[in-house]
């Protein structure tokens, strides 16, 4: 669980035509991460015959923009077959005329839209004008002298618009402003310069808003022609609506072939650039499993009409950061391996710190948060919101776990300390003792840190980095130097003279070290080395320091708890109920967060920055994706 | 790091990274080197070793120049504040605009996916338009319909119904130059108040100019079209051609009489140009002057730093005109034209002085 699983580099060499076969057999094992480096043998070089790969990549796209518009079934994998160019040819054609008919569909809803928001427009227009005391017919129709555009045009193009239709001798007046829309009324002299207007307000996108005939009606009829022309554009809605469920009954048997061919091609496409060639052989590079190359190599015997060759071996050292590192696969531990992702990929060889993180974070958050009733409530959220949460749930209910556990440890229930006994007690009874604790935790934290990063690197070979580098040997020597001469300190009121030898002589070999290692003049370097060794006593006397939040939040939860128990005690019955449901609420999810961030801090930045490089390569095995149907 | 000590360190950078930039008469020392010498002092040997064509390689190097430069960019933002990093980024978005207007032109005419990929410019994350969605498209209207759900979604609605009626890409790529100035004097306008205020209005605002004058020159004179549609396509600077002056100098018939009413310096600078290519050789000099003494006296870390990388970037381009010209073997007095060491004179004189 903490080393790595062992990997091989794998070549396999082929006929050329057994190509698709052979993608599709490496799929279905989904073992093989393909290696994409240049070979030695310089006879071998990439595909240039690409059209397989072109097709697939317009056709997957073309796919992709279909299954926005209407609803793309799964692939049907109950067959597993070779895709050759002229079927993908053929799938890609047909998805070119199913996206232009789904495109005329999406731009007729546009065109829909963009009518329904003109006729709001319209309709806010009129509205505005009602309040007027002009005759508006006035403004429809072509006059003698004067010309009115009345619209709508982007309310950031208002004033660029006004100086332009300045210089042609026309006025624009703003009457209204709606999201970033303007209304106004343009007016000018007629006849002389309409081409010149007519280009400025396309580029300033303008809109007219046409004026209704019977713009000198009765308010009542003009409302009516609106409310008509509306239950027309809503009429053409439904109507499109049922073009595309047609639309969608229509192409469904299609749309599956489609999906299928496309998900049995994949692979190909994916491995291209791990292939090399030279005539009709070819080559193909990866990295496998150690324990699932047997399983491999049966798969491709079973499938492989030709003959083949499989050769396998172990990295070489400069190999190492290319090899890609296989993720923990554990249902308990996939969340926490989710907030490990987040700060990188174990490098090939190190130690992938998901369990030991799972651990520490439980302990830590438990410490903090313990509270039999508040951790029930996060593992019963956790377990009733599951399906929303996904693989993410386990974390609520581990978390939740942990709280509960720590909360008979403490003997809290909702913050009630008489409910149950405590099988220890509360933190707040000695809180001296829990500091204690929490900076002894912070001791044996740092420490597995640095033994990490020791392993690590002496694991890729890095010695001098394991003895001399940051955390490194010399390093921890001096911390447990510092430690136990500060434990003397405490205990004995000495420091101790071995403790002092072994902290400073830690200390001057660092110091030595950094000094032979600096490539720089020598005041800088006098300056440099003082820093950065006053940098690493400063530093880890913080970091342990620094564990002493945990301590602290311990305290803190019982603290707001007696804070909310005693203000619902202020109150009469149903105040009290209510304060200790809302200040438990408050509670959970305030300190819930915090604690979360807390330990995550711990957990980043005293931990993973000291013995974690995060630089590795994640496995990303080839293999048949299928897609969930989507709308 | 608190925000004067971010300052500090910023000038400390920009004062580290000037000295990167030409010094007087190095520009013309250069012009002197053949391709090899060029390559090997700008460290772009290896690129022109490639066993490829010419094309490939002017775009190798050309992507390679852009990466410097944009590589520099980041180091350089990463001290700063977030509304003085989106100054910065805007005026660096001018790379993923090039993007944009390639994939427009790509699609107007039908190109390959391929080689429209093969013409776009690697950029880091903080510049880029999110590429992918938009290379999906297989029109130029479906590529404007899905730039409209993105943060150019107004430009591109508007460029959507000029090219649904007119079918060409000039409205096109002149709304998307005209929003990228725009959007850096609004930038700049919001910095009201800020001690970098008053040198980016002049820097900036010298960028807004020399496109302004160049816009204003070629769209009234050259291109013939009225006041009113070439003052739509001008952007107000927070410099010289402010508002009033953009109103005053459009409404002008004669290329002489624009040149006259002009502000000075520019006046000065421009009144003996004679043709468009001297005006925007001598334009772009009076913009590097604005941005030269910015690096040179100004005190706002930023405003420094925008003038470092406007200064790199002309320096950058200039190395690549050079090793361009080595490429396509030109005739020395054209490059030296194009990295502005010479006068660009009438045509029939380059020939001859070729």
């Amino acid at each position: 669980m903490l080393t790595p699983q062992p990997m091989k580099h794998v070549r396999i060499l082929s006929m050329r035509e057994d190509l698709p076969q052979i993608s599709l057999a490496l799929a279905e094992t989904e073992s093989f991460h393909p290696d994409p480096r240049q070979p030695e043998e310089q006879q071998l070089a990439p595909l240039l015959d690409c059209r397989y790969q072109k097709e697939f990549q317009q056709a997957r796209s073309r796919l992709d923009k279909i299954r926005q518009v209407i609803e793309g079934p799964e692939a049907d994998l109950s067959e597993i077959r070779v895709v050759g160019l002229d079927e993908l040819t053929e799938v890609n054609a047909w998805l070119g005329e199913a996206w232009e008919s789904c495109l005329r569909h999406q731009e007729a809803g546009r065109d829909l839209d963009e009518r329904m928001r003109l006729l709001e427009e319209q309709q806010a227009a009129l509205a505005n004008f009602a309040e007027l005391n002009v005759g508006l017919g006035a403004l429809r129709g072509e006059k003698r002298f004067l010309d009115f555009y009345v619209g709508v045009v982007p309310s950031e193009n208002v004033r660029r618009l006004e100086g332009a239709l300045g210089l042609a001798g026309h006025l624009l007046f703003q009457y209204m402003e709606r999201e970033g829309v303007a209304h106004v009324v343009i007016v000018g002299p007629s006849g002389t310069r309409e081409a010149e207007l007519g280009s400025v307000l396309s580029a300033a996108g303008f809109q007219a808003i046409p004026l209704p005939q019977g713009l000198d009606d009765s308010p009542g009829a003009i409302q009516a022609e609106l409310d008509e022309r509306r239950a027309t554009i809503e009429a053409e809605q439904a109507e499109l609506q049922q073009a595309v469920a047609a639309c969608e009954l229509a192409f469904r048997d299609e749309l599956v072939r489609a999906e299928t061919v496309l998900t049995l091609a994949e692979p190909f496409v994916a491995l291209d650039p791990a292939i090399r060639s030279s005539g009709s052989l070819c080559a193909i590079a990866g990295w496998v499993p150690a324990r699932a190359l047997p399983a491999l190599e049966k798969r491709l015997a079973d499938s492989m009409a030709h003959p083949f060759s499989l050769e396998s071996r172990r990295p070489s050292e400069e190999e190492r950061p290319l090899v890609p590192s296989v993720p923990v696969r554990s249902r308990l531990l996939a969340p926490f391996a989710m907030l490990v992702k987040q700060y990188g990929i174990p490098r090939y060889g190190e130690i992938d710190p998901t369990l030991l993180f799972t651990i520490t974070f439980l302990l830590m958050f438990g410490t903090m948060f313990g509270d039999v009733g508040h951790g029930a409530v996060l593992a019963v959220l956790a377990w009733v919101f599951r399906r929303k949460l996904g693989r993410f749930y386990v974390f609520g209910l581990l978390a939740g776990g942990s709280s509960i556990l720590f909360g008979f440890l403490f003997g809290s229930v909702f913050g009630y300390k008489t409910l149950i006994p405590a099988v220890w007690m509360s933190p707040l009874y000695n809180p001296i003792l829990m500091l204690q604790l929490a900076l002894g935790w912070g001791v044996l934290f740092l420490t597995l840190a640095c033994v990490l990063t020791i392993y690590n690197r002496f694991a890729v070979r890095a010695h001098m980095a394991a003895v001399f580098g940051p955390h490194g040997v010399v390093n921890l020597t001096f911390y447990l130097g510092l430690i136990w001469g500060a434990v003397s300190l405490a205990t004995t009121g000495q420091f101790g003279l071995i403790q002092a030898l072994l902290a400073g002589g830690a200390l001057a070999a660092l110091a030595g070290y950094n000094w032979f290692h600096m490539q720089a003049p020598i005041g800088e370097k006098i300056l440099v080395v003082l820093i950065e060794t006053l940098e690493t006593v400063l530093g880890y006397l913080s970091n342990t320091l620094s564990f002493l939040r945990v301590a602290a939040f311990s305290i803190n939860h019982v603290a707001l708890m007696i804070a909310v128990l005693t203000l619902a005690g202020m109150m009469g019955a149903v105040g009290h109920v209510l304060m200790v449901i809302f200040g438990n609420i408050f509670v959970i999810v305030l300190e819930g967060v915090i604690v979360t961030i807390q330990v995550m801090r711990l957990q980043y930045f005293e931990g993973f920055s000291r013995y974690f490089s995060a630089d590795g390569r994640e496995f990303a095995p080839l293999r048949l994706r299928r897609r969930a149907p989507a709308a | 790091m608190s925000g004067s000590a971010n300052d500090a360190y910023l000038n400390t950078r920009v004062a580290a990274k000037a000295t990167e930039l030409f010094g007087p008469g190095e520009l013309a020392r250069h012009a002197q080197l053949n391709l090899q010498e060029l390559g090997q002092k700008f460290h772009l040997g290896a690129i022109l070793e490639e066993p490829v064509g010419e094309y490939a390689k002017s775009r190798a190097v050309e992507q390679a120049l852009i990466q410097l430069l944009l590589s520099e960019l980041q180091i350089l933002i990463r001290p700063m504040n977030a509304e003085e990093r989106a100054l910065v980024l805007a005026w660096a978005r001018k790379y993923a605009l090039f993007n944009l207007k390639t994939l427009l032109r790509g699609k107007i005419r039908n190109l390959d996916a391929q080689e429209i990929r093969e013409n776009l410019y690697d950029l880091p994350r903080e510049v880029r338009l999110s590429n992918e969605d938009l290379f999906r498209t297989e029109s130029a209207v479906e590529l404007l319909r899905c730039l409209e759900s993105g943060p150019l979604s107004l430009l591109a609605r508007q460029a959507r119904e000029i090219y649904e009626k007119r079918q060409e890409a000039f409205a096109l790529e002149a709304a998307i130059d005209q929003r990228y100035y725009a959007e850096l004097a609004r930038r700049v306008n919001r910095l009201d108040g800020h001690a970098a205020h008053r040198q980016m209005r002049r820097l900036v605002g010298s960028l807004v100019d020399r496109a302004d004058l160049l816009w204003l020159l070629r769209f009234r004179f050259a291109y013939e079209l009225s006041a009113s549609e070439t003052f739509y396509q001008l952007v107000p600077s927070p410099h010289l051609m402010h508002r009033q002056r953009l109103l005053d100098l459009v409404a002008l018939d004669d290329q002489a009489k624009v040149i006259a009413a002009l502000p000075d310096p520019l006046r000065e600078l421009l009144t003996d140009a004679g043709n468009l290519m001297e005006t925007q050789r001598r334009v772009a000099q009076f913009s590097n002057g604005i941005a030269t003494d910015v690096l040179r006296h100004g005190n706002s870390g930023v405003a420094r730093a925008l003038a470092y990388l406007i200064l790199r970037e002309e320096n950058l381009r200039a190395v690549f005109s050079l090793i361009q010209g080595r490429l396509l073997n030109l005739p020395e007095p054209y490059v030296e034209l194009a990295v502005g060491l010479r006068p660009a004179i009438c045509v029939h004189r380059w020939q001859d002085a070729a």
